[in-house]
């Protein structure tokens, strides 16, 4: 589940403390509207954005389903852990290419709403048939679910970010971003703790452990991805109501994609391609493969472990709005990027190497996974025409999609003949790869005289210089 | 009164040599070899030899039914380690050192198999022993699981009866004997089995001898030197008697004085060699240099020893226990002459959850045996060399673009000079 780079620059009085009580449609009425109901307000505004919000959560939730149920799934499943990460790579695969046409699906063919409500189907069914994989005692079964929840899961938070423009551009864009980036932590998190504890009760009322225990566990997560649909459909009929209102218009992407376009693409995106997909594969994969590591290392319980494995999402979820205002103050994107993956190198070197406590190597890797995150991503805007900048995006996420489907595998693989310390290495030389990306993007970004690495100030100056 | 044998086999694997060759000192040792001995005999004449003449021998008593005694003589330039094992009553194994090459063993068969063994195991000459000690694999435990939760790990579950490895019958270890691997198998079951549950199923002690270090290829990869034996217990097709069977192995040995030796849990960061598993467990009978017994805490439901087969394996703090509380070992009475005070201790392989016996009936747990300082592992080349490259070509990078900008900056600022 990938972000673009968020960043919150107003922190707005209020949050969504509203209640969604107030049925819209029994007052439809325009004119002499309460304020929940208007859509012009602001109240309503708040309602849609807690809509929004739970409408990336269930598929959040249910990602990394199989990362809280680790041990659970390859015993009840009887799979090593190479065919437990097919479990990731599957989500992966289709989104190697939808990146590209998830955009275009939703202006041209479905509609946001339409579009919305179906990614919102196949997360929906591809859960569903996740746990019936798993009821069933078929991994492949469990591994079609994954690859239909990957159809919709990504596809869907192109679609979150587009009617979040849609409400809230120029209002209150970036603060919406950034809570719904928060919103998607902790529907990681939420699934991290729970997961383990929901499949022991399950456990404890069917009276043994096994496949079976494991598809109603999945089954019971899968309730998340009916939330999120139910969120869908609210969110189709308040967008349709505000645009007979307002005479608002269907939010679009806008992203226009062409792939002729690649050729095109300068060193620097290119090195900023390496960066992203050497530096995400060493942290999602990990993730997906955690638990068992802070188990048998550390001697944590599983309880602890899932605590552990989800701090680097808790971080994430309040440090990304932080480190965006950060970044945006002082600009000098490349130094942050080169802290960020050099922040993270240090604490896979931490746990591979050394037996201090991990939750120490873990909240540095929670910090430099925002900080990078912040840094990075904006950064293809500066040296992409506008034009070109959807394609841009679309690539970067495709690859990156492509890179974590196949390292999500060799990763498995690793582990199963060679051992965690060998896997850490493997991730090591991926960051540092990363690493030196990043030193010939700087040195690059000097030769040529590129903007990337302007402090705010600079940037200002120019965008002056440029206006008169 | 002397030892015949029926089967003497030795391989000399002396480094230098391509092709292994029959017989003793056919190679001369390579100046490397000599070197590291320079260097590594100067403390303790009998340890630390980089490759040893090994020779696996099945002592037989060829008046009687055959009794198995294996006797595994590991001659290094000066040091001569011997290790006796037998299934004369429950399945032991003598560890002796001795700090000459020239070191014997002497059995006499008709006092060995007496009912007053002392003094029919004997090492000469007496004043070359540095170290001696004895493992008596006494029992096999067997557990019920099914009740037990995760809260109460200590326990594995109710016991049945246990099998006492004294009242089994073993093979004749002489056909399984392999010149090529320098392993033995003792395969056993017991004489006595009501319910049949051996009736499919065997007892397996397989026998391992080294004449230089290295790892093998089947898991847990215990590196071993020459100094060491590697034991692999193995219980194969047994019929358990309930869903949920945990099995248990008590081991004995001797007490060296008042108190036991104790088991260290070792944590390490490097599982390269055995996935997931980050501790390693010795037991050292005395301070360093001594025998020591070193293992990974973990065994196998599956012959592949796959990763997914892995089960924990516990082991009980060793406890004093009296010698007539266990089933004698005639060859440790032989050696050692009666003694009383015993150690022992329990391991337990699996859990209630997770991969057990129960899958395929195949457990298998590994052991080295030896004298000396147990083998350390270190980080493999190829680790070592991939964060080499990992951390050093960033570096570079960097150093190389910084005096690239440095020197440019100049010439640029010159440039400005002149204008």
């Amino acid at each position: 589940m990938e972000e673009e780079g968020e960043e919150a620059r107003a922190l707005l009085p209020g949050g969504p403390d509203e209640g969604d009580g107030g049925d819209p449609a029994t007052l439809a009425a325009p004119g002499a509207l309460p304020a929940l109901c208007d859509p012009s307000r602001l109240a309503h505004r708040l309602l849609v954005l807690l809509l929004m919000c739970f409408l990336g959560f269930g598929s959040y939730f249910c990602y990394d389903n199989p990362a809280a149920l680790q041990t659970q799934v390859k015993r009840d499943m009887q799979v090593n852990t190479t065919k437990f990460m097919l479990l990731y790579a599957w989500y992966s695969w289709p989104n190697v290419v939808l990146c590209f046409f998830g955009g275009f699906l939703i202006d041209r063919v479905f509609g946001i709403r339409w579009g919305t409500i179906i990614f919102s189907c196949f997360v929906c069914i591809g859960q569903v048939v996740f746990a019936l994989g798993g009821i069933f005692n078929a991994f492949w079964l469990m591994e079609i679910g994954r690859f239909v929840f990957g159809i919709g899961g990504e596809s869907l938070a192109v679609a979150q970010n587009t009617y979040a423009v849609s409400w809230f551009k120029g209002k209150e864009l970036n603060l919406v971003f950034g809570l719904q980036l928060s919103m998607a932590r902790i529907g990681s998190t939420v699934n991290m703790n729970l997961m383990g504890w929901l499949y022991s009760k399950v456990e404890a009322s069917l009276g043994s452990a096994g496949h079976t225990t494991l598809g109603v566990t999945l089954m019971i997560g899968g309730i998340t991805c009916i939330l999120s649909l139910v969120c869908a459909l609210a969110l189709a009929y308040l967008d349709q109501r505000a645009e007979r209102i307002l005479h608002k218009e269907q939010g679009k992407t806008g992203e226009v994609i062409k792939l002729t376009d690649v050729k095109d693409f300068s060193l620097p995106l290119w090195l900023i391609f390496i960066i992203c997909v050497c530096y995400y594969v060493a942290v999602f994969p990990f993730i997906g493969l955690g638990k068992v590591f802070f188990t048998e290392k550390f001697g944590f319980s599983s309880q602890a472990a899932s605590a552990i494995n989800s701090i680097v999402y808790v971080i994430s979820a309040p440090m990304s709005p932080v480190f965006g205002l950060l970044v945006d103050k002082t600009g000098k994107n490349i130094i942050w990027v080169l802290c960020a993956v050099v922040t993270t190198l240090a604490s896979h070197m931490m746990l591979a190497f050394t037996l201090w406590n991990p939750w120490i190597a873990m909240c540095l890797l929670g910090l430099s996974y925002s900080l990078l995150a912040c840094a990075l991503w904006p950064m293809v805007a500066f040296v992409v025409p506008e034009h070109q900048l959807g394609t841009a995006y679309g690539f970067m996420q495709s690859i990156q999609n492509l890179g974590l489907a196949v390292i999500s595998i060799i990763a498995g693989m690793i582990l199963d003949t060679r051992g965690y310390l060998f896997l850490e290495v493997f991730f090591i030389a991926c960051v540092s790869l990363s690493l030196l990306s990043v030193v010939l993007l700087y040195l690059v970004n000097r030769a040529q005289g590129g903007n990337l690495n302007y402090s705010a100030k600079q940037r200002e100056e120019i965008k002056l210089s440029h206006a008169e | 009164m002397t030892s015949v044998s029926s089967a003497l086999w030795s391989w000399d694997r002396m480094s230098g040599c391509e092709e292994p060759c029959r017989g003793w000192g056919h190679c001369a040792p390579s100046p490397v070899l000599l070197l590291s001995l320079l260097l590594t005999t100067a403390p303790f004449g009998l340890l630390g030899e980089e490759t040893r003449q090994v020779s696996l021998e099945v002592i037989s008593d060829w008046l009687d039914a055959p009794q198995n005694l294996l006797h595994v003589r590991a001659v290094g330039t000066n040091s001569t380690l011997h290790y006796v094992w037998s299934s004369l009553g429950p399945p032991a194994v003598l560890l002796v050192a001795t700090n000459t090459p020239y070191s014997t063993l002497s059995v006499n068969w008709s006092l060995l198999i007496s009912s007053d063994p002392d003094g029919a195991l004997m090492v000469h000459p007496k004043d070359s022993i540095q170290f001696s000690s004895a493992l008596v694999f006494t029992r096999l435990f067997e557990f019920d699981s099914t009740n037990t939760s995760d809260a109460a790990a200590d326990s594995p579950g109710k016991s049945y009866p246990p099998y006492s490895l004294a009242e089994f019958s073993w093979n004749n270890i002489t056909d399984s004997l392999d010149p090529a691997t320098l392993s033995v198998t003792f395969r056993g079951h017991p004489i006595h089995d009501p319910t049949g549950a051996f009736a499919n199923g065997s007892l397996i002690f397989r026998v391992q001898a080294f004449s230089r270090s290295g790892r093998p290829v089947q898991p847990p990869r215990l590196l071993h030197t020459a100094d060491t034996c590697q034991l692999e217990v193995a219980l194969v097709g047994a019929s358990p008697r309930g869903n949920r069977s945990l099995f248990g192995l008590e081991v004995a040995t001797l007490g060296q004085g008042p108190d036991c030796p104790s088991v260290q849990e070792q944590h390490s960061i490097d599982d390269e060699y055995a996935p997931a598993v980050f501790q390693l467990d010795q037991l050292l009978w005395g301070s360093l240099p001594s025998g020591f017994m070193q293992w990974r805490p973990v065994a196998f439901s599956q012959k592949q020893g796959s990763r997914e087969s892995a089960m924990s394996c516990q082991v009980s703090p060793l406890y004093p226990t009296l010698a007539y509380l266990l089933p004698q070992s005639p060859i440790v009475r032989a050696f050692f002459g009666p003694q009383s005070n015993f150690c022992a201790f329990n391991l337990t392989f699996g859990a209630s959850t997770g991969p057990g016996y129960w899958d395929q009936h195949y457990l298998s747990w590994s052991v080295l045996l030896g004298v000396g300082t147990p083998p350390v592992d270190a980080l493999s080349p190829l680790v070592l060399g991939i964060m080499a490259v990992a951390l050093g070509a960033p570096g570079l990078m960097l150093l190389a673009g910084g005096l690239f900008l440095l020197l440019s900056h100049k010439r640029h600022s010159e440039y400005q000079l002149i204008n």
